[in-house]
């Protein structure tokens, strides 16, 4: 029996050096074909080697030369004919496991397509044909998931629940091949159970699931000869949660949409109403004024202008108001122009007419001129000269305009020497409907600066209260994008 | 010097008022007259229509907020009728979001209360401008540049960029004399006309601002030309080659 030894730890050696030679490791693995083949090799050789060793047991030894010789030689053929027919033989024997497992590694890589054809009806065959089942039953799957994935992505939340209930019960009609199939948005309680009939069509249901919610239910019915399978029935239940969540979408989005074109209504109504409201207080005004201006200019009379300044005060509050409601909703937009900053300044202190307070501008700009919208600007100057002669006691106002170059910027403050800002005010300030707890004067909205700061703002530059000098008088400084002086020289 | 449709030389250029407000219609019908305008009145849109078929007054100053027909539409259903200068009498002001709809259909608007000298600067304006004639449609100036007056806009290259109303009465008044050059004081007078605070660098630095927005090349303007110590003119190029040609026409 241990003749056989060294002949297959040869086939071994061979199979070793192949494998190694093939660079897939030392490890002792050996294919099916080699140990088929090796086992073939030592059943025809194991009997002729006995039968050779018995011989030279047997026989004296004087004659073992020749009949040695004989036998090694007989040995030797015997041993490559039977390794021959051995291989041949394996090689045809194998066959079909190596294509089915050739097929598995295909099915794995992806390709289902390609049947294993094994002839017979061994168990070879066999297994080939429910390899063969197991990878209709995956392609099949595989369709009815990419339908779904397909029919998932199709959706878009601006559709209406129904609508998406409607298409998704065509669409798992055709992914899954169904008869008929419907999207129930109803509780799925309500929807009675069909009970199987054998030789009957196939019901199928799959309630649509969001957490623990169920918002309806899909039924559908397949051919009686259709295999449904526990993995199909997970996969239908999957596609009914998600559309289930595409509908959860699709009212979500619809309450946000119903909600925002409410909200636009509501804008819209706002600025109609706040519109009205203005032409109503400001038709009345224009009358006022303007027949105060010509009566002032027929027969002039200090009282005739001063009708003619409060009407102006009272339209200007009203604008400031109007402003507020266009600063919050954003809708403010500066038409910015350039301007000589020294000009608007001069008229919003003259159409404040405070008489009696010292006023004095000085103008650094050096040819620099302001780009900003000149109505807002006017109403950021009347608002803070009106705030510097009502908080400033009469003191005198000093207006400094000048550029700031490097920031391609003009800065024009405006001081009093009043009692200032209290240290405690400074951050209140410019909150809307605030007033210094140090400036008692009851008369004015409260606006005025938190007004004037987002007026700033929006034309790219910005309103600040300034750190007190010596302890007196309150000093804003406004900024705004500047221009610099063209070179006459080469202008037109 | 005031191009009427109403009549020859010398004849008053015609005002038809329309506000719903009869105080202020008689009040501001009277400043006008003062001033020597030719005024008439309608107290709605269907009054003022009807006061068109006799006549076809010079401008049309509109109440924004009317009862029955707004100012708003009676404005469009003139502009369909004819090109009639428009200003808008309105409280609503630059901010409201009806301003950009309002500047599409009247050449200007004043806020109430109005101040009187302002509202007629800017009736002079207008009326200065009729004799400008440039059509309300698409100026192609080469390439790379096409302006939409009516609208404030100007196409850059691919780009719309919106125009300041200054920026577009000055394209105006220097669109209307093509390729000739315009005094800085009548730019002056076109862009600033209801302030006396102007002044010549109010022209140059928007000019300067102009070309940033309008030229490819703002170092080596194509269209917005210098006229040195002159003023400016507006020029339609082929093609970027026409610069040299342009610039040599400077000195």
């Amino acid at each position: 029996m241990a003749d056989d030894r060294p002949i297959a730890r040869d086939a071994r050696d061979d199979e070793l050096r192949a494998s190694a030679g093939d660079g897939q490791g030392l490890g002792l693995r050996l294919s099916f074909r080699t140990r088929l083949t090796i086992g073939l090799v030592a059943a025809s050789l194991i009997p002729l080697a006995a039968f050779g060793a018995i011989l030279l047991i047997v026989d004296p030894p004087a004659q073992a030369g020749t009949l040695g010789r004989l036998l090694l030689f007989v040995l030797v053929v015997a041993a490559m004919v039977a390794i021959l027919l051995a291989y041949l033989l394996a090689t045809d024997l194998t066959a079909p496991l190596r294509a089915i497992a050739a097929a598995v590694a295909r099915t794995s890589a992806g390709d289902l397509s390609t049947p294993i054809i094994v002839p017979g009806d061994d168990e070879l065959a066999r297994l080939a044909d429910s390899h063969n089942r197991l990878a209709a039953d995956l392609e099949r799957r595989n369709r009815e998931l990419r339908r779904i994935l397909e029919a998932i992505e199709r959706g878009s939340p601006r559709e209406s629940p129904d609508f998406i209930a409607g298409r998704a019960a065509h669409d798992a009609k055709d992914a899954f091949g169904m008869i008929d199939a419907v999207v129930l948005l109803v509780d799925p309680r309500e929807v009675p159970i069909t009970e199987r009939v054998p030789g009957e069509s196939l019901p199928i249901r799959a309630i649509l699931r969001i957490g623990g919610e169920q918002i309806g239910v899909l039924v559908g019915r397949l051919s009686a000869t259709r295999v449904w399978e526990r993995a199909d029935q997970d996969l239908l239940e999957l596609y009914a949660s998600e559309v289930a969540v595409a509908i959860r979408n699709a009212e979500l989005f619809a309450q946000v949409e119903a909600q925002n074109s409410q909200l636009l209504e509501l804008d819209a109504a706002k600025d109609d109403f706040l519109r009205g409201v203005s032409h109503n207080l400001q038709t009345p005004l224009t009358s006022i004024r303007a027949y105060a201006d010509q009566l002032g200019r027929d027969r002039p009379d200090r009282r005739l202008g001063i009708i003619g300044e409060q009407t102006d005060r009272l339209s200007r509050m009203v604008r400031q108001l109007l402003t507020v409601t266009r600063l919050e909703s954003g809708a403010l937009k500066p038409r910015s122009e350039v301007v000589a900053l020294s000009h608007p300044v001069r008229r919003a202190w003259e159409a404040l007419a405070a008489e009696g307070v010292p006023f004095k501008v000085d103008d650094g700009s050096a040819g620099w001129l302001a780009v900003a919208d000149v109505d807002q600007l006017d109403q950021v100057l009347w608002a803070l000269l009106d705030n510097a002669v009502k908080y400033g006691e009469r003191s005198p106002i000093h207006v400094e305009i000048a550029p700031v170059p490097d920031q391609g910027r003009l800065r024009l403050t405006i001081s009093d020497l009043g009692p200032g800002v209290a240290e405690s005010d400074r951050n209140r300030l410019f909150r809307r409907f605030e007033r210094g707890i140090e400036r008692t004067a009851n008369d004015g909205s409260g606006l005025g600066l938190y007004v004037s700061r987002e007026l700033c703002r929006t034309m790219d530059g910005d309103l600040v209260l300034e750190q007190p000098l010596a302890g007196r008088g309150a000093t804003f400084s406004i900024f705004l994008p500047g221009e610099p002086p063209e070179d006459a020289s080469a202008s037109g | 010097m005031l191009s009427g449709r109403s009549g020859g030389q010398g004849a008053p250029p015609r005002i038809l008022i329309v506000d719903d407000d009869p105080n202020l219609l008689v009040l501001l019908a009277d400043q006008l007259r003062a001033d020597g305008f030719d005024t008439q009145t309608a107290r709605d849109g269907d009054e003022a229509l009807r006061r068109l078929k006799s006549g076809w007054p010079d401008l049309l100053i509109i109440d924004m907020m009317m009862p029955r027909m707004d100012g708003l539409t009676l404005a469009r259903e003139i502009k369909g009728r004819a090109d009639l200068p428009i200003i808008v009498l309105s409280a609503i002001d630059a901010g409201d979001s009806k301003a950009d709809l309002l500047e599409e259909v009247a050449e200007d608007y004043v806020t109430k209360p109005y101040h009187y000298p302002e509202l007629r600067a800017r009736i002079n304006r207008i009326l200065r401008r009729l004799g400008d004639k440039v059509p309300r449609q698409s100026l192609v100036l080469g390439p790379d540049l096409t302006l939409d007056l009516h609208r404030r806009e100007a196409t850059v290259g691919q780009d719309v960029v919106q125009l300041t109303p200054t920026e577009s009465r000055l394209l105006y008044a220097l669109a209307a004399n093509l390729g000739q050059t315009v005094t800085t004081e009548t730019l002056l007078a076109r862009g600033w006309a209801e302030t006396e605070d102007a002044d010549a660098s109010y022209v140059w630095v928007t000019m300067r601002r102009l070309r940033q927005k309008v030229e490819a090349d703002p170092n080596r303007p194509v269209h917005l030309q210098t006229v040195r110590g002159v003023g400016y003119r507006l020029v339609v190029s082929a093609g970027p080659e026409a610069t040299t040609e342009g610039e040599a026409g400077d000195g």
